[in-house]
């Protein structure tokens, strides 16, 4: 930890470190009690990971949906977290999250212009077989934004490669999902790209970015990583030392901060050490961009902060792939796959066995962790997609189209079966039996082992209306395909801060820490538990953020 | 089919710049996204272009085909994407700079192979790497002897579902890699041949 500088070269009440939902909520409400902000990035763009992501905010009851008659009540909502959790949240939290979350909502869109609008047709996660689950309506989006009123920052604000440009959640589902994504309106696209109009996590944080930066005048400062926290005689933080000026060119730049300071950087995904220890996989592959390293859990308990957990079991890791030459920022680009969820498609392992509904990540996910205890070795990290010619006839592969050439060094093609499986190095045999296996299912519509096609989420997702059973149909058409697949993670990570009811970090002996804040995915994740929910990260980053910035803005300046 | 047209002049002769134009490992890395090119013969090139579409930055392998060497006037040329639906189509045309406001021959199909090419592709699926091009417009020359004018022109044709879209994408990015290419061309061969 670093001591107070001889001089700051800024000084203000409430400094935003990072600039995603969390930080820039903070940083809004924060200004809007008469406080003076500032925002630090580390990234060269604003928006964290929030600008790179789909945008979706989970809120049950939400005024929106309320509107357009979807009944849902705020009881059931708290049933449906609860089972989500599954138990193994702190009430406390939880509750707290769930009573303000709506006034958060209604703030921003108030007072930030942010244009909530409800997604219609996509289901919870867990509907219906979840208390309190529902069938519409939870999922919170923005309406188009337009990446024009940005004026400088309309270049330096994170656009995302993993969502569709200029689609609206709704319409993608209205379009037929990303089983027909063939047959969307890319005119309809193509002329929204061409005016910048934002859609999913860039469209999101177009409206935080402009409220913050823009319409308040908060000053940004980017490509400034904070290096630690300054604090004072008691242990409390009054300030920051970040690094200005380039990769060892930089100068210290001490940015004081009299009433406090908003740590809200994301999660650990491309921190290696960290990953592997407190997710338990060594493979471990981050989709968002590479500041999501960490820096929270070395700031945090290098002045004291506690560090809590919840189980790491089903939060939101995926499997994934990269495609040759695709790159974000310099570093290649994992991209999560769905593919496996639609007809003609399968995964398996090492073995050559299917292992779980590909369809449905909360499924399978716990699956990745799977530990052979004779082997002494996780059977599922290292697992092949799988599909056929039918697949490729319907299906793109990424944004590979059918028809369109597939990326060489990634996709293994052969004319049986047989021959995939010796070129993928498993047992023929077993493939061959699990294929016939699962072709015998899915021709009458069934997955009697993994259940594929019982989830309404997934359904609407990937499958494919023309098809009885929307998530299923054989392989039975040559060529065959191989794709190999990694553990991919979208920084909802196990381990963060620990923090209390006012976003205030927690010390190691139990007392809050005096001008130390924390939101976001740098927060345990003590208020939503053992599981997670699309969404959820985006709702608990925009009520924290709420609630630490009005919260700081409140204390006396030190 | 986003299509753009650059023209810039120099204050070298036709020949001249001929003699390097022709020559595609001469200006090969100007192109923006620039990662490898293969002669297969004086006609037939493949290009390998790396470059950002937005946030994304992606590989783009694509076969060039000259049309038409009709030195030291015009090239003609014709490309087409190998890993992503497109194809499309060129010229570059070179004339001496006599009067200002005069134009190239209507309907005469100008050089712009290598820049409208490299331009698209760049531009389109990768973004400007480098930037605009170093050259300043007061590099322009203005008309006289010696003065020559070139003239780029470039138009890419996506394909596929998704065509609108990457027309989209494409569009604003095309420009400056033409310039940037023209421009740098220009730069290299004005500092070769010491012209202020």
């Amino acid at each position: 930890m670093a001591g107070a500088p001889a001089q700051w070269d800024v000084e203000v009440d409430v400094v935003s470190i990072g600039s995603g939902l969390g930080g820039l909520a903070a940083a809004i409400v924060a200004h809007d009690q008469g406080a003076s902000c500032a925002v630090l990035e580390k990234a060269s763009k604003l928006g964290g990971l929030s600008g790179f992501g789909g945008g979706e905010v989970f809120v049950p009851a939400n005024e929106k949906m309320l509107e357009l008659g979807l009944e849902d009540t705020r009881e059931e909502g708290r049933q449906y977290y609860e089972f989500v959790s599954a138990g193994f949240h702190s009430e406390p939290h939880m509750s707290k999250l769930l009573e303000t979350m709506h006034e958060a909502i209604a703030y921003y869109g108030e007072k930030a212009g942010v244009a909530w609008k409800a997604c219609q047709g996509l289901p919870d996660y867990y509907y219906p077989d979840a208390p309190g689950s529902k069938k519409s309506g939870r999922y919170l989006s923005v309406d188009l934004f337009d990446g024009t009123s940005l004026g400088e920052w309309q270049a330096h604000t994170w656009l995302t490669p993993i969502m569709p440009p200029g689609a609206l959640h709704e319409e993608m589902y209205e379009w037929g999902g990303l089983a027909k994504v063939t047959e969307w309106d890319y005119e309809l696209l193509g002329q929204r790209i061409a005016e910048d109009k934002r859609t999913f996590g860039p469209g999101l944080m177009g409206f935080f970015v402009k409220a913050a930066i823009l319409d308040r005048g908060i000053p940004a400062y980017t490509e400034t990583p904070v290096q630690e926290l300054v604090t004072d005689a008691n242990g409390d933080v009054i300030g920051v030392r970040a690094r200005r000026g380039g990769e060892g060119e930089g100068k210290d730049f001490f940015v004081k901060a009299r009433k406090g300071v908003i740590l809200a950087v994301g999660g650990y995904d491309h921190n290696k050490d960290m990953a592997t220890m407190f997710e338990e996989m060594e493979d471990w592959n981050g989709v968002f961009p590479a500041y999501l390293d960490g820096d929270h859990m070395v700031m945090g308990p290098e002045i004291g902060a506690a560090i809590a957990s919840v189980p790491n079991t089903n939060l939101a890791l995926f499997y994934g792939y990269q495609i040759p030459g695709e790159e974000v920022d310099g570093r290649p680009l994992w991209r999560s796959s769905w593919e496996g969820g639609c007809p003609h498609a399968i995964w398996v392992n090492k073995a050559g066995e299917r292992f779980c509904d590909e369809s449905f990540y909360k499924d399978y996910q716990p699956r990745i962790r799977e530990w052979d205890g004779k082997k002494q070795e996780q059977p599922n990290t290292d697992i092949h997609l799988i599909f056929d010619g039918s697949y490729r006839d319907r299906y793109p592969l990424g944004s590979f189209m059918p028809g369109q050439p597939l990326p060489e060094g990634m996709v293994i093609v052969a004319d049986s079966i047989r021959e995939l499986a010796q070129r993928i190095e498993v047992d023929p045999d077993a493939l061959e039996r699990t294929i016939e296996h699962f072709n015998a299912g899915a021709e009458k519509g069934e997955d009697p082992d993994f259940g594929r096609g019982s989830m309404p989420w997934a359904i609407r997702l990937v499958g494919d209306p023309d098809y009885p059973n929307p998530l299923l149909g054989p392989l039975t058409k040559p060529p065959y395909h191989a794709v190999r697949l990694r553990p991919v993670s979208v920084g909802i990570n196990s381990h963060g801060l620990r923090w209390n009811l006012d976003a205030q970090v927690e010390h190691v002996r139990g007392h809050a820490i005096g001008g130390f804040y924390t939101v976001g995915n740098s927060a345990a994740l003590l208020d939503i538990g053992g599981g997670y929910q699309s969404g959820t990260s985006n709702s608990r980053a925009i009520t924290w953020g709420y609630v630490a910035g009005r919260h700081a803005a409140a204390q006396p300046a030190r | 089919m986003p299509e753009v047209e650059y023209t810039t002049t120099a204050k070298l002769p036709v020949e001249t710049i001929w003699e390097f134009v022709r020559e595609m490992d001469n200006w090969a890395t100007f192109v923006a996204g620039y990662e490898s090119h293969e002669k297969a013969s004086e006609d037939d090139s493949t290009w390998v272009l790396k470059g950002d579409v937005g946030v994304l930055a992606r590989t783009v392998k694509f076969a060039v085909h000259v049309d038409e060497w009709a030195g030291p006037e015009r090239v003609r040329f014709s490309l087409k994407g190998l890993n992503e639906p497109m194809e499309g189509s060129g010229t570059f045309l070179l004339s001496v700079h006599e009067e200002e406001g005069a134009s190239p021959e209507p309907g005469a199909p100008r050089d712009g192979f290598f820049t409208r090419l490299f331009t698209a592709i760049a531009r389109f699926f990768y973004g400007l790497v480098h930037g605009r091009a170093e050259r300043a417009e007061s590099a322009d020359a203005g008309p006289g002897s010696g003065m020559s004018r070139l003239v780029f022109r470039l138009r890419v044709d996506p394909g596929g579902p998704m065509a609108p879209m990457v027309n989209a994408m494409m569009k604003p990015m095309m420009m400056p890699a033409a310039e940037g290419l023209a421009n740098q061309i220009m730069a290299t061969l004005e500092k070769r041949h010491g012209v202020e």
